[in-house]
C-alpha cells in the first residue's frame, strides 16, 4: 500500500521550504522597488500571495510555516528586527483571521485576503502602540485600514488567478 | 474570466463594513481635533518617558537624543556642534510659527521627517526606530499645563 504523498513530513518540509523561498523572493522584489508612501506599514505585501496560496492549496500549517519563515528571514535580510516584530504580529493576527474566515465558507479568496490585509495592519498597529507606549498612534488607524483593504484585495485577486491556474 | 468568480456576496458585505468603520474612525478623529489654543504645548517623549515640554507658540529647535547611543560620553548641553556629530541616534524637532515638525532624524526610513508639520492638539509625529513621540496637547489638559517636570 502506497502512502499518500500529502501526509509525509518530508513532503511537508520540502513544500514549505519551497514556498518560503518563493515568498522570500517576493519580499526581496518588494524591498528593492523604490516606493515609499511616507507612512510606515503601508505596502502591497506581494509575498502574502504565497501565504494565501499555501493556505488554499495545502492548509493552515503550510501557510503558517511559509509566513513565519519568510518574515524571520526577510527581517534579518531587509527589514531589520523592528520590522520583523511588526510583521510577525501582523502575520499571526492575519493568519488567524484568514483561517477563521475560510472555515465559514462564505468568503472568496479575495474577501479572505482583504480581511487578512486589514488584520495584518491592525496587528502591527497594536505592536507599535505597545512599543511606543502611546495609544495616540491609533490616529493611523483609518489610513492603515484603507491601505489594508486595498492591498488585501490586490493580493487576493492575484492569488485567485494563480489558484485557478494551479487547479 | 469575470470578476464574479472571485467575489461573493459576503466579500462585498465585509468590504462595505470595513469601509464604513474606516470612514467613521476618520470622521471621529477629525471631529475630535480642536484648534490649538494660545497655551498649547509641545510634548516630546523619548523611550516612553517625558523628555521635554515647550509652548507651541515659541519658536525653537530641540535635539532629542534616542535612549540607545553607542558612545558613552554625553556631549555638553551648550554644544554648538550639529546633532549628527553629537549623537548616534537622535531626532531634531523644530517648532516654528505654531507648527511642529521633525526636521532631522538619524533613522534610515525618515518617516518622521516625511510626516510633515503638525499644528493641532492630539496630533503626533512618531519615530519608531528612536522610540520618540512628539505631540501637541491643549493647554487646558492635565499634561499641558501645571508642572514643569514629571516624575514616575
Amino acid at each position: 500500500m502506497t502512502q499518500s504523498p500529502r501526509n509525509t513530513s518530508a513532503q511537508f518540509v520540502a513544500r514549505v521550504a519551497l514556498m518560503a523561498s518563493l515568498a522570500l523572493i517576493f519580499s526581496y522584489i518588494e524591498a528593492i522597488i523604490p516606493y515609499n508612501p511616507g507612512i510606515p506599514g503601508i505596502k502591497l505585501g506581494i509575498a502574502n500571495i504565497v501565504t494565501v496560496i499555501a493556505l488554499y492549496k495545502f492548509g493552515w500549517k503550510e501557510a503558517a510555516g511559509v509566513s513565519v519563515i519568510r518574515i524571520v528571514i526577510a527581517g534579518l535580510l531587509f527589514n531589520g528586527l523592528f520590522g520583523m516584530l511588526y510583521s510577525l504580529a501582523g502575520a499571526i493576527v492575519s493568519l488567524a483571521g484568514m483561517i477563521c474566515l475560510k472555515k465559514t465558507g462564505l468568503f472568496s479568496v479575495v474577501g479572505v485576503s482583504m480581511a487578512a490585509g486589514v488584520l495584518h495592519n491592525l496587528g502591527q498597529l497594536f505592536v507599535a502602540a505597545a512599543l511606543i507606549e502611546d495609544l495616540r498612534i491609533f490616529f493611523y488607524f483609518p489610513v492603515l485600514l484603507f491601505s489594508g483593504i486595498a492591498a488585501g484585495i490586490l493580493v487576493g485577486i492575484a492569488s485567485a488567478m494563480i489558484l485557478r491556474i494551479l487547479k | 474570466m469575470t470578476m464574479k468568480q472571485y467575489i461573493r456576496k459576503a466579500d462585498i458585505i465585509l468590504f462595505i463594513a470595513l469601509v464604513v468603520i474606516g470612514l467613521a474612525a476618520s470622521a471621529a478623529l477629525t471631529l475630535s481635533r480642536t484648534d490649538a489654543g494660545a497655551d498649547a504645548k509641545v510634548v516630546i517623549e523619548s523611550g516612553g518617558d517625558l523628555y521635554a515640554r515647550y509652548p507651541l507658540a515659541e519658536d525653537r529647535v530641540i535635539v532629542v537624543p534616542a535612549p540607545k547611543q553607542n558612545r558613552a560620553d554625553t556631549p555638553a548641553a551648550d554644544s554648538n556642534e550639529p546633532a549628527s556629530a553629537q549623537y548616534d541616534y537622535y531626532n531634531v524637532v523644530t517648532i516654528s510659527g505654531g507648527k511642529v515638525s521633525v526636521t532631522e532624524a538619524s533613522c534610515k526610513n525618515q518617516v518622521c521627517v516625511k510626516h510633515g508639520e503638525i499644528s493641532h492638539p492630539g496630533e503626533s509625529i512618531v519615530c519608531l526606530p528612536n522610540r520618540m513621540v512628539v505631540r501637541i496637547v491643549s493647554g487646558g489638559s492635565e499634561e499641558g499645563g501645571g508642572y514643569d517636570s514629571v516624575t514616575s
